[in-house]
């Protein structure tokens, strides 16, 4: 039973960490501080905008910070919460960001 | 003779008659220390866009005080050597499922830490620790196939972004500025990934374990020097793990030493106060204890020597067996390590450069010569020197 378990997550590893190679996320795989991505929440409500503190009690998350993670990581926080908690007061959301220093990007919710 | 180990003692600072082996169990308690003082308590989240779906559907405030009580029971349980593998066990799935339940805690250092107590948990004696050793291959693997497959970490791009942009690390400015742009950051890059790659391989050979556990503390060493930073918890846990590779004595050792020496017998006495374990059983070579290891009384006469089965330490190398032996080491270091919380720390890095270096093959002919010094004037160094074998 113990050496199931173990085997078990294990197992469960390894199939992460092929299962990376195929989407922007970067979880349960091993990538520890192998992308930093650098990013700027814009946060509308009702066309108003959100302040920090009201940015990081939504998404906790900070408006502006690096996140030694995929940037895909902090998407998946914004677009979760608005497929969710969120979907009683819609927010429009862009997020600026930049992957190791390079070119800006920008990624927006809802989706256009 | 030494004292049989006994049941489980009450005492932090003991490690032995437990459910898990000695270096388990002081891994998995060094892990805990840093947990606790580093009050990752207080981290411990609420359900918040979890990883399973539903667990949000719980009270937040009754999931995350649940949490928070068990964490702490038990750590301290753990610690106080109450039922260590169920401890481990609990105290990692605490970790797990923080994990599982908040997208907003995930990280890799709380993951690896919550699997490597989980695992402790699972410990089976009869089959050894090979789901640990497997869990920093997978670690070492996953890390290092994930750097070697980004273009950004081949070409130095993201090292460059990180300790110039982010770190503003003066050394690597300092270095980098005498160099064609990114030929450091790329060295660097490639050095990370054969040293995470190569990790994931010397770690599967049981004879080369002590070439992984150097190149593990090396490298995680180089990084917090090099950041300023624990990572949270990965410092750690990862230097910590290595306990998992390391031969751990399961008989006592014999110490042979001058009986004739005051000095000696000073030190005997320290030594044996901090031996919580009874590891050590101290003979005088003028018992003539000595020949029934090929020592001669004029080379006992000059060195100590230490006896672990069929290895022979002498002088300063026996000195850092007794010290990598005994739990109190590791368990005050990680105290000392995880004390002062988990911003950068100047005090920590020297702390950790001091041992680094103390402990490293390169400095084995200073402390030989240091040892030699201090053995060629043990008598004249404590007033009142006696004769303790009387």
């Amino acid at each position: 039973m113990k050496t199931t378990a173990a085997a078990v997550l294990l197992l469960f590893q390894v199939a992460m960490i092929v299962y990376a190679r195929f989407v922007p996320s970067r979880y349960f795989c091993w990538a520890p501080f192998d992308i930093q991505t650098e990013y700027r929440l814009q946060v509308k409500v009702d066309g108003r905008e959100l302040s920090a503190k009201e940015v990081r009690a939504r998404y906790r998350r900070p408006q502006n910070g690096t996140d030694n993670r995929s940037p895909q990581h902090v998407m998946d926080i914004v677009q979760g919460y608005e497929e969710s908690y969120g979907r009683g007061n819609p927010a429009h959301v862009v997020m600026r960001f930049r992957v190791n220093g390079k070119e800006e990007q920008v990624w927006r919710w809802p989706p256009q | 003779m030494a004292a049989a180990i006994t049941g489980p003692s009450w005492n932090p600072l003991r490690c032995g008659g437990t459910m898990l082996p000695v270096n388990l169990l002081v891994m998995a308690k060094a892990i805990a220390i840093a947990l606790l003082l580093t009050n990752h308590v207080a981290l411990l989240p609420d359900p918040f866009l979890p990883f399973i779906p539903g667990l949000d559907l719980l009270p937040p405030v009754l999931f995350q005080r649940t949490l928070q009580v068990v964490f702490v029971a038990s750590a301290f349980a753990l610690l106080f050597n109450r039922s260590v593998r169920l401890s481990a066990f609990v105290l990692g799935m605490t970790i797990i499922v923080s994990v599982l339940a908040s997208k907003a805690y995930y990280g890799n250092n709380k993951t690896f830490c919550g699997f490597i107590l989980f695992l402790t948990g699972l410990y089976e004696p009869a089959r050894g620790p090979w789901m640990i050793r497997l869990q920093l291959v997978l670690v070492y693997f996953g890390a290092g196939s994930n750097k070697l497959l980004d273009p950004d970490w081949r070409s130095g791009v993201f090292f460059q972004n990180w300790a110039v942009n982010r770190l503003h690390q003066p050394l690597f400015l300092a270095i980098s500025s005498y160099l064609p742009a990114l030929v450091l950051a790329k060295a660097i890059s490639w050095f990370t990934i054969a040293t995470e790659l190569g990790l994931s391989v010397v770690f599967l050979v049981r004879r080369l374990y002590p070439l992984g556990i150097w190149g593990n503390l090396v490298l995680h060493s180089s990084m917090l020097f090099f950041t300023g930073s624990t990572f949270t918890m990965f410092f750690y846990a990862m230097t910590a793990s290595m306990l998992a590779f390391a031969s751990w004595p399961t008989s006592p050792m014999l110490v042979i030493f001058d009986g004739d020496c005051g000095f000696c017998a000073l030190t005997k006495g320290w030594v044996e106060r901090l031996d919580l374990e009874h590891l050590l059983e101290w003979r005088p070579y003028q018992s003539g204890v000595g020949s029934r290891y090929g020592i001669s009384d004029a080379d006992a006469a000059k060195r100590l020597y230490l006896i672990n089965g069929d290895r022979i330490y002498s002088g300063f190398r026996a000195f850092k067996m007794m010290v990598l032996c005994n739990p109190v080491s590791y368990l005050v270091t990680y105290t000392v390590l995880a004390a002062p919380g988990p911003g950068d720390s100047r005090f920590r890095n020297i702390v950790v450069a001091i041992l680094l270096v103390l402990f490293s093959p390169l400095f084995q002919p200073a402390g030989d010569a240091l040892y030699a010094l201090v053995a060629r004037n043990r008598r004249s160094l404590v007033a009142n020197s006696n004769c303790s074998i009387e």
